[in-house]
């Protein structure tokens, strides 16, 4: 999650790239409850976001969403 | 001593290791959340057991059969094993992985589910994809790219094997403020 991107810098980045339509949908907002069922997250970490986010942001400190693009074709 | 996450290649090692380490997934809590009872169904229980992704990526890339198929940071195999099922046997899903336990529980999981046939595991880097160039019909990832110390360099490599006019349907997440930095800093954050 720390290296999440801002929405508007990950559409930047595909355009950047090459990718031509972009589009992100699916916005789902993920919670740290959410994020305390992934084994990845150390009790220790999710304890630090508790106490150094504030407190409405913890329903909501990241956006799960999808990101769709295409590589041109040969004629672009 | 902690390790200084401002360097590249160091966030890479801090991921690899991450995932070596854990000895089981977010479960049917978190794949519940994700995937439709369908979509579950059509999964081994092990698979299930290991899912780390954060969206549908298969849901929205509307796989079609016979296509070449590319899962970026495949882990235990759950969104190729999906995505194997909509392209059949006259296509191909390709799992990519760092972690080399991973593509050995995918390998076992795709068997399970009797996809084998027409999936593969590589080990591999999202920035350097151990695959030519145009070869791939659609990529797809869940909860990868955050990962990725170089996302510029990963997105290049994933328009270099597609194909004219192939496209990409990446589930990861975003976040619209700073997290703060003591976080933003953490290698557990850094790999979840």
């Amino acid at each position: 999650m720390a290296g999440a991107l801002a929405e508007r810098v990950f559409a930047e980045k595909l355009g950047r790239a090459g990718f031509v339509d972009v589009w992100v949908g699916a916005h789902r907002p993920t919670s740290i409850d959410e994020a305390s069922q992934y084994p990845l997250f150390t009790d220790e970490v999710i304890q630090l976001m508790r106490e150094t986010i504030p407190p409405e942001r913890h329903d909501h400190v990241a956006t799960s969403v999808i990101v769709k693009a295409r590589r041109p074709d040969l004629d672009g | 001593m902690a390790k200084d996450l401002m360097f590249q290649d160091e966030v890479k090692e801090v991921v690899r290791g991450a995932y070596a380490a854990i000895s089981t997934g977010g479960g049917r809590t978190v794949a519940g959340r994700i995937y439709t009872d369908d979509e579950l169904a059509e999964l081994p229980g092990g698979a299930v057991d290991w899912a780390l992704g954060v969206g549908n990526p298969v849901l929205f890339a509307l796989l079609q059969p016979g296509e070449v198929v590319l899962d970026i940071g495949s882990g235990a195999g759950i969104d190729t094993i999906l995505a194997a099922r909509r392209v059949g046997p006259e296509g191909l899903a390709i799992g990519l992985d760092i972690v080399p336990a991973m593509s050995e529980r995918a390998r076992a999981h795709a068997a399970e589910a009797g996809v084998d046939e027409w999936t593969e595991f590589q080990l591999g880097d999202m920035e350097r994809i151990p695959l030519p160039d145009v070869s791939v019909d659609v990529v797809i990832s869940n909860g990868v790219l955050n990962l990725a110390a170089r996302k510029s360099r990963a997105l290049a490599e994933i328009l270099r094997v597609l194909r004219p006019g192939g496209r990409i349907s990446l589930a990861d997440l975003t976040v619209e403020e700073e997290l703060p930095p003591e976080i933003a800093n953490d290698e557990s954050a850094w790999a979840g």
